[in-house]
C-alpha cells in the first residue's frame, strides 16, 4: 500500500526522482529521508516504518538540543488505519520500544519517542543539571532503573513513585522536586497526588508547537478559498515556529484540522469545516 | 429482492439472515425521510428523544423550553404533497401553560420501560416528574440536589423500578417510583455525572459516566462501584476464546504492574497495614503517611480511591451494545472508545471524530445486532461501523448543533433531535414514479 499511494498522487516525475533517490539511499538513509518532499512520503504501510522515517526527517535545530519525537497525530496522518495505528503503538509501548507522553498542548496530543533517545534526553538533562551544581542526582538514576522499566503509562501516582523510587534508596521529598526541575515529571493541574511523565527541555518545542499550528492555519485561513498547493505550501516557512512545515502539516491533517485532496496537478491542503 | 424471497421460501437462505440482509439494506440506503415529516412544537432545542420500548410507536421528546411532547410514528395526523408526504404532530405537548410543567430545560425524557402509561422527565430545575400519559398530569416529583443531566430506567427490571439520575452532585440518587422516595445514593464520583446507563444483561448493573471522566459500573445491591474503566487498560480488539486466553494471562499479569483491579487492591492493602502497624519502608512509609487519608474505609468503598479515568475530559455519552457486551462512551476530549465490558479493557478502536459537544450530554444510538452506531458530531450525525471505525455514513441536515439521536429497530428509521428546535426523520430511501398531472400538456413550471 505505501508503495502504490506516494506514486499514485505524485506525477511520474516524482517517482522517477524518487528512484534516483532510492539508488542514492543506499550511501546515506538519513539524508535521502530528509530531503523527500511531504507529498512522495505522505502514507507508509506500517506504524514502525512510519515512526522511523519521521524520526529521521525530524528538523534539526541548533539552539536546544532535543531527541526527536513524533506526534500521535503525525502518524494518524500517515497510515490509513488509525486503528491499526493505536494497536501497534500500544504493542510497541507494552514491548518498551517506545514511550507515550501526554501534552498539554490541546485535547489529546501525545509524543511518541523511542525508549533510547529518552534515556539519551534524560542524560543530557541531568549534565545539564550538574553543571549547575544541583545535588541529589542519584535519583535519576533510580528513576532511569526502576520507574521507567516498571511504569509504562503516561501517568504516574505520588506513592507509586516514590515506593520505585526508594527501591533504589531513601527518597526524600526535595528529591521530587529535583526530578520536577529536571523536567521528567510533572504535576497534574487537576489531581495534586499524580504525576504526568514528560520529555526533559521539550518546553520551546511545545511553545513552538502551538504557535506554529495556530500560523500555519491562519496562513491557510486568509486565502481566499482556504486551500493551497502541498508542494508550494511545504516551501513556506513558519516564523514562530523551530519545527519545520513538514511536522505542521502531518500533525494537522492527522488531528483533522486540515484535509488533502486529489487533483491533477498535485495535492491540495484546504481546512476542513467541520 | 424477488430472488431472495424465493431462496427464503425454498431455504436455501435462513429467515434471519434474510431479515438481517433486508435491515442493513435498508440502513444502508438511510437518508433524510422524503415522506416523513415531524412537526415539532418545541420553542427550544431538543434535549432528547426516545422511542417506546414496547411498541416502538411513540416519540418521546424534551425541550430546552421545558415541553416535552409526544408523537406517534406510525400513523400521521396528516398527508400532504398529494398523499405522499406523512406529517406528524404532537399527540399532546406540555409546555409553559401547564400546571405541572418543570421551570427549566428538560434534559432527558423517557419512556417507562414496561408500557407507555407513564414517563420520566427530568430538568435542569433540579426536578424528576413522572407523568402519567392518558391524563397528562405529574404523579410524583423527585427533588434532586443539583441540575439533573440524565435519567434511566431499566429496561430487564423484575423486582425494581428504580429511577438512576445523574445530576451535578457527585452522588448517582435512584428513585423508586413504587414508594416515592429515594432507594439509595451511589458515591464514588468526583464531579457531576453527566449520563446513566442500566446494563442489558443484568437488571441490579448500573452504567455512570461523569463530568472527571470516570466511567463507574455499579452493583445498586452493594455499597461503592466494582468496575471503573481505565483508558490505559487495552486489549487489541475482540478477546480471544477461553483457553488462549488462561494459557496469555499467566504471562500479562506478570507484566502488567498496573492492573487496575490489583492496584487499588494493592495500596489500599498497603495503606490500610501502614495505618495499623509499623513500618515496612520507612521513607514510603513517611511519604505516604502524610498524603493518605486518616480513617479506615469500607472495603466495598476501596474503588473511591481509583482515580482512573476513561476520557481526559468529561463523558458525554454512553451507550451498551445490544448484546450487552460493549460499552461505546463519547468524551469531552473528542474522543469516542469502545469498551470491551467484561474485562474492562478499552479496545483501542480509533473512531475518526474531530469535535464533539462538550458541554451536554449527548444521546447515541446503536443500529440492531451492533454493526453501526449513530453519533452526533456537532451539526452532523455519524454513522461508525462498531469494530473498524470507519465512518459509513454522514447525515447532514441541521442547522445547528445535534443532540440525541435515536435509531427505531422496527422501521430501520433514525430520528435526531437539535439546538436548531427539529427533529428530523432519516429513512431507508423510497423512489416515487413521476406524477401523471405533470405528463400531458404541462410541465413542472406551468400554472
Amino acid at each position: 500500500m505505501s508503495t502504490q499511494d506516494p506514486s499514485s498522487s505524485s506525477p511520474s516525475k516524482g517517482t522517477k526522482r524518487r528512484r534516483d533517490e532510492e539508488e542514492a539511499a543506499a550511501a546515506d538513509d538519513a539524508e535521502t529521508a530528509a530531503s523527500e518532499s511531504l507529498e512522495q512520503s505522505l502514507t507508509f504501510s506500517d506504524t514502525l516504518v512510519a515512526l522511523r522515517m519521521m524520526r529521521a526527517q525530524f528538523p534539526h535545530i541548533d539552539k536546544v538540543s532535543i531527541r526527536p519525537f513524533v506526534l500521535r497525530s503525525q502518524l494518524y496522518s500517515s497510515v490509513v488505519d488509525r486503528t491499526q495505528v493505536d494497536r501497534e503503538l500500544e504493542s510497541l509501548r507494552r514491548t518498551k520500544v517506545l514511550r507515550i507522553f501526554k501534552l498539554n498542548t490541546g485535547q489529546d496530543d501525545h509524543a511518541i519517542m523511542f525508549l533510547d533517545d529518552y534515556l539519551n534526553q534524560i542524560e543530557r538533562a541531568v549534565k545539564r543539571m550538574e553543571e549547575k551544581n544541583v545535588h541529589d542526582l542519584e535519583v535519576f538514576e533510580w528513576f532511569k532503573i526502576h520507574v521507567i522499566d516498571t511504569r509504562l503509562e503516561p501517568n504516574i501516582s505520588h506513592q507509586d513513585l516514590c515506593s520505585l523510587l526508594s527501591l533504589g534508596g531513601k527518597v526524600k521529598d526535595n528529591q521530587i522536586s529535583v526530578l520536577i526541575n529536571g523536567g521528567v515529571i510533572i504535576r497534574q493541574l487537576i489531581d495534586p497526588s499524580m504525576y504526568w511523565f514528560a520529555i526533559p527541555n521539550v518546553g520551546s518545542m511545545l511553545k513552538g508547537l502551538s504557535q506554529g499550528r495556530k500560523e500555519l492555519l491562519s496562513l491557510l485561513s486568509r486565502r481566499r478559498y482556504k486551500e493551497m498547493l502541498l508542494a508550494s505550501l511545504e516551501k513556506k516557512r513558519l516564523r514562530l515556529s523551530p519545527l519545520d512545515m513538514r511536522f505542521h502539516l502531518r500533525d494537522l491533517i492527522g488531528s483533522g484540522h486540515l484535509k488533502t485532496i486529489k487533483t491533477p496537478t498535485g495535492l491540495v491542503v484546504r481546512i476542513s469545516k467541520e | 429482492m424477488w430472488k431472495e424471497i424465493e431462496k427464503r421460501e425454498s431455504g436455501r437462505v435462513r429467515p434471519r439472515s434474510f431479515a438481517n440482509r433486508v435491515k442493513s439494506s435498508r440502513v444502508a440506503s438511510l437518508q433524510l425521510s422524503n415522506h416523513k415529516d415531524i412537526v415539532s412544537p418545541h420553542k427550544g432545542s431538543v434535549n432528547s428523544l426516545q422511542v417506546d420500548l414496547t411498541e416502538g410507536r411513540y416519540l418521546l421528546s424534551g425541550a430546552s423550553d421545558a415541553s416535552a411532547a409526544v408523537y406517534d410514528v406510525q400513523q400521521p395526523q396528516k398527508l400532504e404533497g398529494g398523499g405522499l408526504i406523512a406529517k406528524h404532530k404532537p399527540i399532546f405537548v406540555i409546555d409553559k401553560q401547564h400546571e405541572h410543567r418543570h421551570k427549566y430545560a428538560i434534559s432527558s425524557a423517557i419512556w417507562y420501560p414496561i408500557d407507555t402509561g407513564l414517563f420520566v422527565t427530568g430538568s435542569y430545575d433540579h426536578y424528576i416528574k413522572v407523568w402519567d400519559t392518558n391524563s397528562t398530569q405529574a404523579v410524583m416529583n423527585f427533588k434532586m440536589p443539583g441540575k439533573v443531566y440524565s435519567t434511566s430506567m431499566s429496561s430487564l427490571a423484575t423486582s425494581h423500578m428504580l429511577i438512576a439520575a445523574g445530576t451535578e452532585d457527585v452522588q448517582v440518587r435512584l428513585c423508586d417510583i413504587a414508594s416515592g422516595a429515594f432507594a439509595h445514593t451511589l458515591s464514588g464520583h468526583r464531579d457531576g455525572v453527566m449520563t446513566v446507563q442500566w446494563s442489558n444483561s443484568s437488571e441490579y448493573v448500573l452504567v455512570t459516566g461523569g463530568c472527571d471522566g470516570a466511567i463507574r459500573f455499579w452493583d445498586i445491591r452493594r455499597a461503592g462501584c466494582f468496575r471503573v474503566l481505565d483508558q490505559s487498560h487495552s486489549q487489541l480488539g475482540r478477546r480471544p476464546p477461553l483457553l488462549e486466553r488462561s494459557a496469555m494471562t499467566k504471562g500479562s499479569t506478570s507484566r502488567s504492574s498496573s492492573g487496575g483491579q490489583n492496584m487499588s487492591k494493592a495500596t489500599a492493602v498497603s495503606r490500610k497495614s501502614s495505618h495499623g502497624n509499623g513500618a515496612k519502608h520507612s521513607g514510603s512509609n513517611r511519604i505516604s503517611a502524610k498524603g493518605s487519608i486518616k480513617h479506615r474505609l469500607h472495603p466495598g468503598m476501596l474503588s473511591s480511591q481509583d482515580r482512573a479515568t476513561a476520557h481526559y475530559g468529561a463523558v458525554t455519552g454512553l451507550k451498551i451494545s445490544e448484546d450487552g457486551m460493549y460499552l461505546f462512551s463519547a468524551g469531552s476530549d473528542s474522543r469516542l472508545r469502545l469498551w470491551d465490558i467484561e474485562s474492562g479493557c478499552n479496545t483501542l478502536v480509533n473512531f475518526e471524530t474531530v469535535r464533539l459537544q462538550t458541554n451536554k450530554p449527548i444521546q447515541l444510538s446503536v443500529s440492531e445486532d451492533s454493526a453501526l452506531v449513530f453519533v452526533p458530531c456537532m451539526t452532523v450525525v455519524k454513522a461508525f461501523d462498531f469494530w473498524s471505525g470507519k465512518t459509513y455514513f454522514t447525515f447532514r441536515g441541521h442547522y445547528e448543533y445535534v443532540n440525541c439521536c435515536c435509531y427505531s429497530a422496527l422501521d430501520q428509521e433514525l430520528y435526531t433531535g437539535g439546538n436548531d428546535r427539529q427533529i428530523l426523520v432519516w429513512s431507508p430511501f423510497i423512489s416515487y414514479e413521476a406524477d401523471e398531472g405533470t405528463t400531458r400538456n404541462e410541465d413542472s413550471w406551468s400554472d
